[in-house]
């Protein structure tokens, strides 16, 4: 029986569809201490509300895992999600009518933005590091320009739900799962096939009738679309617009953190930066240690300057253990 | 196969934490709000990268002791680290489940954190919105007024100037509500004194910038009377001025902290005919903060005159001129150069809001 549950493990790692041992363990160890560091840990509202606060950058990490998988990396993902999140704000007005059009703009800004970093980066051929770093300033730019300050009202019915639990599970968590079922339909699609070809080995597929051009662009505009979704999440967190969202404060980078965390998220979650290996299930892995760490250093009572330390340890010693033989999972 | 049964485990792992989850202790962890201490304070401050948050935190824990002697409060929980909205409702959430009597917040949006806030709200507890106010209703912000701080700086350079002076500004970040908040203070003082704003930039609050943002515009603009800047990016535009020798000749609004104040100094003993102004943005107005939630938590309540909708606006401290600057100098002489002149009300003047 253990026997072939190890069997099964191994198989389902080797395939890609599950995390790898290294987020796993990361994952059980940052439950664990925080489940004995936070008072009311199993408490409702602390299950809600921290499983509100994973889905943002839950979504954000799967669009960077698809785009880095692909063989590029999105460095405007944050204000690409910033500029969904603020079009879609503007034109709910607090309008629970509007929300269907609200959900529709968010997805469709973020396949439409997709869309161009794509074309970019596989037409015009420039450096996918270089280019989507340029066109986050694009995105930031129209970001202030639909929504100078902060302001618009996301329709109650949207932040309650979020908050909301069904048959005791957190809507956010189903959330969640339903982005990893949406994942698991790109994996099995032959676009995912591709996405994985092109990642590993932009020639040999290209040789084999891979249509890499076209692979890459939808590599972007996949990840633009889960985006959406994130924006989505974030207006739901927050109940609100402001283009200085996924910000660290005093920086004009719009955006700026959840670029940056959505990567680490990737790192941590086991998919290689050079493309071609790995999957979002390690990056929603990813995204909950990344969150689950803030509250233990929280609970912990250790001063929140050492977050980002902690953080970037983490990120390094997933790292350092995809090196050791035990933890690492075979090309997928 | 082998697959399935692994999503098998995977899918029994899930329902066991759920499980967990659902069987988990009801009750929210938030104190009642019964007008009886000793209360818990948290507090969230979601940057830390100036010298400005961390008096500010300094001057919280200053207050907070001294309530703690009274037995008025027992505990001062402080979240304090660099994070975007995202992390800062976290911050928050973990006060929530930590079971804190009130939150005073240095908000990083003025409307995302909102949701969150009406959480806390739910839960009986406190917030206290400082620094920078937030729209949520169900919070009362202690601020100082970032318009009337623009217009008091505005004010001092449009009488130094006279009517037709033409002037740049250097402002913050765009669409950051303090900055807008100043900068539409500051430019219908402009516009009534017949002052001409020739452009306005953004430097985002960042003094490398706003020297290079300065020289910039010095060399396009070579008939420039005065410029209106903000905090840190005062040094900058300064240094702008003193290399291209126009120091007392362009004036320029400044700040109330100790590296500028120190230079300052120097060109008043060496007589340059420099002169400037700098309006105090206190840190302490975080202190002034829990010294209106310690009231509001034994059950009293803000005066009607106190509040402008759910806004308290302190006082500023004052304004750092040439007329008055020995004085203001003997508080930052000897101190750290980011050390910013700082304010707060006192337990009496606080009183007297809830008369």
């Amino acid at each position: 029986m253990i026997d072939r549950a190890v069997r099964s493990l191994t198989v389902g790692m080797r395939r890609g569809l599950v995390p790898g041992l290294t987020v796993t363990t990361l994952l059980l160890i940052t439950v664990a201490v925080n489940a004995l560091l936070a008072p009311n840990f199993f408490s409702s509202y602390s299950v809600i509300s921290n499983f509100s606060s994973f889905v943002p950058l839950v979504a954000a990490s799967i669009a960077q895992t698809i785009v880095v998988l692909g063989g590029g990396i999105d460095l405007s993902l944050g204000a690409l999600i910033t500029l969904s999140s603020v079009m879609s704000v503007v034109l709910m007005e607090g309008d629970p009518g509007r929300l269907p059009l609200a959900v529709a703009v968010a997805i469709g800004v973020g396949a439409a933005g997709g869309l161009l970093n794509g074309l970019i980066v596989a037409f015009l051929r420039l450096q996918p590091i270089v280019a989507t770093f340029a066109m986050s300033f694009v995105f930031a730019g129209i970001t202030l320009k639909v929504l100078p300050q902060p302001g618009g009202q996301v329709p109650a019915v949207m932040t309650t739900t979020y908050r909301d639990s069904v048959i005791g599970i957190p809507v956010a968590a189903l959330v969640i799962a339903g982005l990893y079922g949406l994942w698991w339909v790109v994996k099995r699609s032959t676009l995912g096939r591709h996405l994985y070809a092109v990642g590993g080995d932009e020639r040999a597929a290209y040789a084999s009738g891979v249509r890499v051009n076209q692979v890459r662009v939808m590599s972007y505009v996949l990840g633009g679309t889960f985006g959406g979704v994130a924006a989505l999440a974030i207006l739901a967190n927050t109940g609100s617009g402001d283009p200085y969202v996924g910000a660290a404060v005093g920086t004009a980078l719009i955006g700026g953190q959840t670029t940056l965390a959505s990567i680490a998220a990737v790192v941590i979650g086991g998919t290689a930066l050079r493309g071609g290996v790995g999957g979002a299930g390690g990056s929603i892995g990813g995204a909950v240690i990344l969150a689950l760490v803030s509250n233990i250093v929280f609970f912990a009572g250790i001063s929140g300057g050492y977050r980002q330390l902690i953080n970037g340890a983490i990120v390094i010693a997933a790292l350092a253990l995809t090196a050791v033989p035990a933890f690492r999972r075979s090309p997928a | 196969m082998g697959i399935r049964q692994f999503r098998l485990i995977v899918a029994a792992l899930s329902a066991v934490v759920l499980l967990a989850a659902g069987c988990g202790d009801e009750g929210d962890g938030a104190a009642e709000q019964d007008g009886e201490g000793p209360f818990t304070i948290g507090l969230s401050n979601g940057f830390v990268g100036s010298e400005w948050r961390t008096q500010m935190v300094e001057d919280v824990q200053q207050v907070f002791d001294e309530y703690q002697q009274e037995g008025l409060v027992d505990e001062l929980i402080v979240e304090s680290a660099d994070v975007d909205v995202n992390g800062q409702i976290q911050q928050i959430r973990n006060l929530i489940s930590a079971g804190v009597d009130a939150i005073i917040v240095n908000p990083n949006s003025e409307t995302a954190l909102n949701a969150v806030f009406q959480e806390a709200v739910d839960q009986d507890i406190l917030v206290i919105a400082t620094d920078q106010a937030v729209s949520s209703e169900v919070v009362t912000n202690v601020v100082i007024d970032q318009e009337e701080w623009g217009r008091r700086n505005a004010e001092w350079l449009a009488a130094e100037l006279g009517e037709g002076g033409q002037i740049v500004a250097i402002n913050g970040i765009a669409g950051h509500p303090a900055n807008e908040a100043r900068w539409t203070g500051a430019s219908a003082v402009f516009e009534e004194a017949g002052i001409e704003v020739l452009t306005e930039g953004n430097a985002d609050w960042d003094q490398a910038t706003a020297q290079q943002t300065m020289s910039d515009l010095l060399a396009t603009y070579p008939d420039l009377d005065g410029v209106f800047t903000q905090d840190g990016m005062a040094l900058g535009v300064y240094q702008a001025l003193e290399a291209n020798d126009l120091l007392g000749q362009v004036i320029q609004t400044g700040e109330a902290r100790a590296e500028f104040m120190f230079n300052w100094q120097e060109q008043l003993e060496q007589d340059t005919g420099f002169r400037s102004i700098g309006v105090v943005n206190p840190p302490g107005v975080a202190g002034s903060a829990l010294r209106v939630a310690v009231h509001m938590l034994q059950g009293e309540e803000l005066g009607e005159d106190a509040l402008d909708g759910n806004t308290l606006f302190v006082p500023i401290p004052g304004e750092v001129t040439n007329d008055n600057f020995a004085e203001w100098f003997a508080e930052v002489e000897g101190q750290n150069p980011a050390y910013v002149v700082d304010g707060m009300l006192t337990e009496e003047e606080a009183a007297e809001y809830f008369a």
